[in-house]
């Protein structure tokens, strides 16, 4: 059950991405596309690989990986 | 496999991650290479911000959502097939398997659609960097995705054989390679066809 709610708000946060891509406010823009793109990468890797199960390490390891590259991601395109 | 042996492995350990150690390790370097070259894509396109813009134009985003929505969806149906493998509906968990594949199958027409398409504009790997990189990154993505159908297909076959048990670590494991296939997509399609 919770996986097609899973399944749900990612299609629906896709569709969020698709619709920001129209924003006229670059700056903005950005930080919402990756934003959400990071959003749905964590919900997949924590409810469909059941990251959610596994020892404190590896959801750490996950999120500096994905962390380091939003904010290096964010320092460039600014 | 039985509920028994599905029990006995400990997820919380360290040393066993749904999947395992070795198929974690591989997602965490694949997203690092993945980064690392997407972050040299936004560096060359913040040096030549014009070129990349008129580029990334030529790119069609809705063919960016729909492969966003087989994956996402096969994904889906992944984990469903995991979740009926490790309750040992194996008949469930083979069907489950079949549509997975199948929103691989799709992802991989729509792309070899684009790439028909880019290919008769005359938009190769050549053309000027963005599209060197947007070849170089997209192929790279394609050839996960076929190796992670190879992996789904001989799961698909070894369910059929009740004399050959798949372990249920084997199991997760080619479920946690197809996953990173849409990791991997997740962080290349904003910023390919997305961002400005």
């Amino acid at each position: 059950m919770k996986n097609i709610i899973t399944l749900g708000v990612l299609l629906l946060l896709t569709a969020a991405a698709f619709s920001a891509n129209t924003m006229q406010d670059n700056r903005y823009l950005t930080l919402t596309v990756l934003g959400l793109g990071a959003v749905k990468l964590f919900l997949v890797a924590f409810q469909f690989m059941e990251l959610k199960k596994a020892h404190l390490f590896w959801k750490t390891a996950l999120t500096i990986v994905v962390g380091l590259f939003l904010i290096i991601s964010c320092i460039i395109i600014h | 496999m039985s509920k028994e042996a599905t029990e006995s492995i400990d997820s919380k350990s360290l040393w066993y991650p749904p999947g395992g150690l070795l198929i974690w390790s591989l997602v965490l370097m694949e997203l690092f290479t993945f980064g690392v070259a997407l972050i040299a894509f936004m560096v060359s396109s913040r040096n030549d911000p014009e070129a990349f813009h008129a580029s990334r134009l030529l790119l069609n985003p809705t063919f960016g959502v729909i492969n966003t929505i087989f994956l996402l969806t096969s994904g889906y149906f992944m984990a469903s097939s995991v979740d009926q493998f490790k309750r040992g509906d194996h008949p469930r968990a083979r069907r489950f398997l079949a549509i997975t594949m199948l929103g691989g199958v799709l992802f991989l027409a729509l792309k070899a659609v684009e790439y028909h398409e880019k290919i008769q504009h005359g938009l190769d790997l050549r053309y000027d960097t963005f599209f060197t990189y947007y070849w170089l990154l997209t192929s790279f993505h394609v050839m996960h995705v076929l190796v992670g159908l190879v992996i789904l297909t001989y799961l698909f076959v070894r369910l059929k054989n009740p004399d050959k048990p798949i372990k249920t670590e084997d199991y997760e494991a080619g479920g946690v390679f197809w996953h990173m296939c849409d990791l991997i997509w997740l962080i290349l399609f904003p910023v390919i066809y997305l961002l400005v």
